[in-house]
């Protein structure tokens, strides 16, 4: 009997226990007993860099008195293989090496790929913002700047606490784009050949084409018409072009389709891919083309229901013609094609292809001059603040960026006798194991690319291996086919705003969710219905508030408070 | 007043353990259900998570009119009201009729058999059903299609998730395969309750099995079916996330565009927290009037209602 009562004691205060465990505050206490206040704005110099002496940078750190906790995002992006992002060999080599040095803890917050908004919107609900908040898209962390997530700064502070991180975004001319209506407001990580787009690449099937008759890659929109067919007539494949429903954000971009040089104001209309430009000659150039590979076949019929994954899988089957990704040392999805198709033999996809029949140029989007966009918690204590600025500038030491991007040598990498630089080893899987794409979402807080060497050897050490085609040429090719492109004004960079747009906080969501429903049913409609149905959806389009967008984004432009085309 | 001071005392030394048990899901009531009711604050202000509520700006019912005005709202909450009333239609009598069913099978082992299948697809999420109703449904390379096809019954592939119409059929027989068993648990008890004597009393007097169950089953399950129902009046607003999410594509969603997607789109979507909550304050709302009304109308017929 006792027993029992006991045992029901045990019981109920479990029940309880796990029912308030969840509504507590775990801010930790140790950042309680510093007593700092949230930083509004930080101008006092020695409060921030906790020095008046000369030195700066790390010579002038010391271990703070009392522990101090920074949280610094990690993309969870759900990847099978790779260690879990917030506890794994890196994050505990992070806190022995940097942390425990400063008593700093170091704790990494998983955020999703694809739903970041969300996810610091829901941390900031519950007062739970990470220290540094980052992200790749200058709208949306303007929209944080212009809601209340982020905290101003004094560049100077920074400047004092992270000197090699301020001179290289000086030397990269990147501190103009620190500013949000005039406060500064971030810090930018380094994208080295930020115009130039190579690490993304596209493979095509050349043992298709082969058989078809072709030597080459199909150059223009003739060619590529009759290799699909003749495909398709020869029961290669029944939809060769595959493709998979959009996502919304940065689909359907459609520099190849624009009219050079740029009418100035059209561009700054249009922004960036952020909203799909349904409406513009471009897009409609662009999806005109789709509809038209819609109704040849190409495309598979049910695309707008097939997602990424299995597109990709369809190609690794050797089911669909051409598939494209960015590019790293180790690429599981090539991989996988081999195995499924050992005679068959792949291409890379030339650049710089001008098709004046067909109608385009060979343009194409240019990354932003920065990678990382880098924005401070506006409740960060002094303190973290200060703790964040010094992680930023840890990591950006080369010997530390040289270890997070490359691993342990003779484990991760072994060095090549002749060339003096690091080889990945692309199969690795041991304790060592490094996170997505040799631990970029750790790293991507500084650069963007991994660095050894020249271009040359940054593309051969990047450029997929272990297969049983060496693509490295064809991507040193591309890569110095596009330096001409940028010189001939093809490498096209979006406007960035340096205020934000009420206009796209407001209608971004609902636009992207438009877009898809619009481009599917012009993709799908008969080719005589093509253009009354894309005159009609553009109306709508511009009523549901991408009018607004743009008139909004048109008055900013002329105020100045923009870039301008280069 | 001083004896039942005695008597409370008498239980509670006798039951404390059940009390104490019964404090569990008093806690997860209040905090779940009532704690949050302060964060209502929310559809009065233009609510910005960074800034908290002392920050945000209060907007008087202006997030309600911008909600009212919407021309997404109300296409949602068209959406919603067909979709839910269709949903009562079709799948509210389907696990009454299946209890009765069951209730006659005789051979004990098929009944409780067939009882389990039913109850399974209860156990599974969403997102298996979807997957699974994806990989049955695809227009060209379904199963279903494919089979349609090669048998010669179509030439060419049923829309069944791809066009809306043919969506909204399939959309809501998913939802009754889905939900069916579950219910049926329900009413089993409840025809478990009614007094076998008036089974025995009816058969004497030469009542076939239509005539049992039409005079004596359902009577006796009336008040439960009667309390079902009002509960389900009060869900009539609301909608799946899940569901319609799974369910979703392009070329469906003039129907499946309903106020759970609306919720999301708009408001975790677009970050615009205070917008979603009013409309989930609407609903709930509506659903309470709704529920209001039919008890009344409920006990105005003679059944005992819910409050």
């Amino acid at each position: 009997m006792r027993k029992n009562k006991i045992a029901t004691l045990c019981l109920i205060a479990s029940m309880v226990a796990t029912t308030l465990a969840g509504c507590g505050n775990t801010k930790d206490p140790t950042n309680e007993q510093t007593g700092n206040t949230a930083v509004a704005n930080t101008d006092n110099v020695s409060d921030i860099t906790g020095t008046k002496a000369d030195k700066t940078g790390m010579d002038s750190w010391k271990a703070f008195d009392e522990n101090v906790t920074i949280k610094i995002p990690v993309y969870d992006r759900g990847v099978e293989g790779v260690p879990t992002v917030n506890d794994n060999y890196w994050t505990k080599w992070v806190q022995e090496n940097f942390g425990d040095k400063y008593n700093i803890t170091v704790k990494y917050v998983p955020i999703t790929r694809t739903d970041v908004m969300t996810d610091y919107a829901l941390l900031a609900a519950s007062s739970e913002l990470p220290t540094i908040l980052m992200e790749y898209d200058y709208p949306k962390v303007a929209q944080w700047a212009d809601e209340g997530y982020l905290t101003t700064f004094n560049m100077n502070d920074f400047a004092k606490v992270a000197p090699t991180y301020y001179n290289k975004m000086d030397e990269n001319k990147q501190l103009p784009y620190t500013i949000m209506n005039g406060e500064t407001y971030f810090a930018l990580a380094e994208r080295p050949y930020y115009n130039n787009g190579y690490t993304f690449q596209t493979f095509v099937r050349m043992d298709w084409l082969k058989q078809v008759g072709y030597d080459h890659v199909p150059q223009t929109r003739a060619e590529y018409i009759d290799a699909m067919t003749k495909m398709q007539e020869a029961g290669i494949a029944k939809n060769p072009a595959g493709g998979a429903m959009i996502t919304g954000v940065g689909s359907d971009q459609n520099y190849g389709y624009r009219t050079f040089p740029q009418n100035e104001e059209e561009w700054a209309q249009i922004g960036d891919v952020n909203i799909p430009a349904l409406g513009s000659k471009a897009n409609y150039k662009l999806l005109k083309r789709a509809n038209e590979d819609y109704n040849l076949g190409f495309t598979n019929p049910e695309y707008y229901i097939t997602d990424e994954e299995t597109n990709k899988a369809s190609f690794i089957n050797g089911d669909i013609y051409s598939y494209g990704n960015y590019i790293s040392a180790n690429m599981d999805w090539l991989n996988s094609f081999y195995e499924q198709n050992p005679n068959a033999e792949l291409s890379v996809v030339p650049v710089g292809i001008v098709d004046e029949e067909g109608g385009t140029v060979p343009a194409y989007r240019s990354n932003n001059p920065f990678g990382m966009i880098i924005g401070f918690s506006s409740s960060a204590t002094v303190d973290e603040l200060k703790a964040g600025w010094m992680y930023m500038e840890w990591m950006t030491q080369k010997d530390t960026l040289f270890t997070m991007q490359w691993g342990v040598e003779g484990e991760n990498y072994t060095m090549d006798a002749s060339s003096g630089l690091p080889v990945s080893v692309g199969d690795y899987s041991g304790e060592y194991k490094q996170g997505y794409n040799n631990n970029k979402d750790y790293w991507c807080i500084t650069i963007e690319t991994r660095n050894a060497g020249t271009v040359k050897d940054m593309i051969k050490a990047t450029s997929p291996k272990g297969l049983p085609q060496d693509f490295t040429q064809n991507i040193i090719d591309n890569f110095y086919k596009n330096e001409e492109l940028i010189k001939q004004g093809y490498s096209c960079l979006d406007i960035i705003f340096s205020e934000p747009i009420e206009a796209e906080t407001e209608y971004s969501g609902v636009l992207q969710e438009l877009y898809k429903e619009y481009r599917d049913k012009l993709t799908m409609c008969k080719i005589e219905e093509f253009d009354a149905l894309y005159t009609e959806l553009t109306q709508k389009y511009m009523n549901a508030g991408y009018e607004k967008v743009m008139k909004q984004r048109l008055e900013a432009y002329k105020k100045g408070h923009s870039t301008k085309l280069q | 007043m001083g004896r039942n001071k005695v008597e409370l005392k008498k239980r509670l030394k006798r039951d404390w353990q059940l009390y104490l048990m019964l404090l569990f899901p008093v806690l997860m009531v209040i905090i779940f259900n009532y704690a949050a009711y302060p964060g209502l604050k929310m559809v009065f202000m233009d609510y910005k998570p960074a800034r908290g509520y002392e920050g945000s700006e209060w907007v008087g019912l202006k997030i309600f009119q911008k909600i009212f005005c919407d021309g997404d709202f109300l296409r949602a909450l068209r959406n919603s009201l067909t979709f839910n009333i269709l949903d009562l239609i079709v799948s509210f009598p389907v696990p009454i009729l299946l209890a009765l069913m069951l209730n006659e099978l005789r051979f004990k082992r098929f009944k409780k058999v067939t009882q389990t299948i039913l109850y399974l697809p209860h156990f599974l999420s969403w997102v298996i059903i979807g997957s699974v109703a994806y990989t049955m449904f695809r227009p060209s390379t379904g199963l279903v299609n494919m089979v349609m096809t090669n048998i010669g019954l179509v030439t060419q592939g049923i829309p069944f998730l791809t066009e809306k119409w043919h969506w909204a059929v399939t959309y809501l027989f998913i939802g009754v395969w889905a939900g069916m068993g579950w219910g049926t648990i329900i009413y089993l008890a409840a025809i478990s309750s009614v007094s076998k004597d008036l089974y025995e009393a009816s058969m004497i007097d030469g009542a076939g099995r239509w005539k049992r169950i039409w005079h004596i089953t359902l009577p006796g399950i009336k008040g439960t079916v009667v309390t079902l129902l009002i509960m389900n009046l009060g869900r009539i607003m609301g909608s799946n996330f899940e569901r319609l999410d799974v369910f979703g594509n392009t070329q469906v969603r003039d129907f499946q565009y309903q106020l759970a997607v609306y919720i999301y789109e708009k408001g975790l979507g677009g970050g615009k927290f205070s917008q979603s909550t009013a409309v989930g304050l609407f609903q709930a709302l509506v659903g309470l009037g709704l529920v209001l009304a039919a008890d009344r109308v409920a006990k105005k017929l003679g059944e005992e209602g819910l409050i």
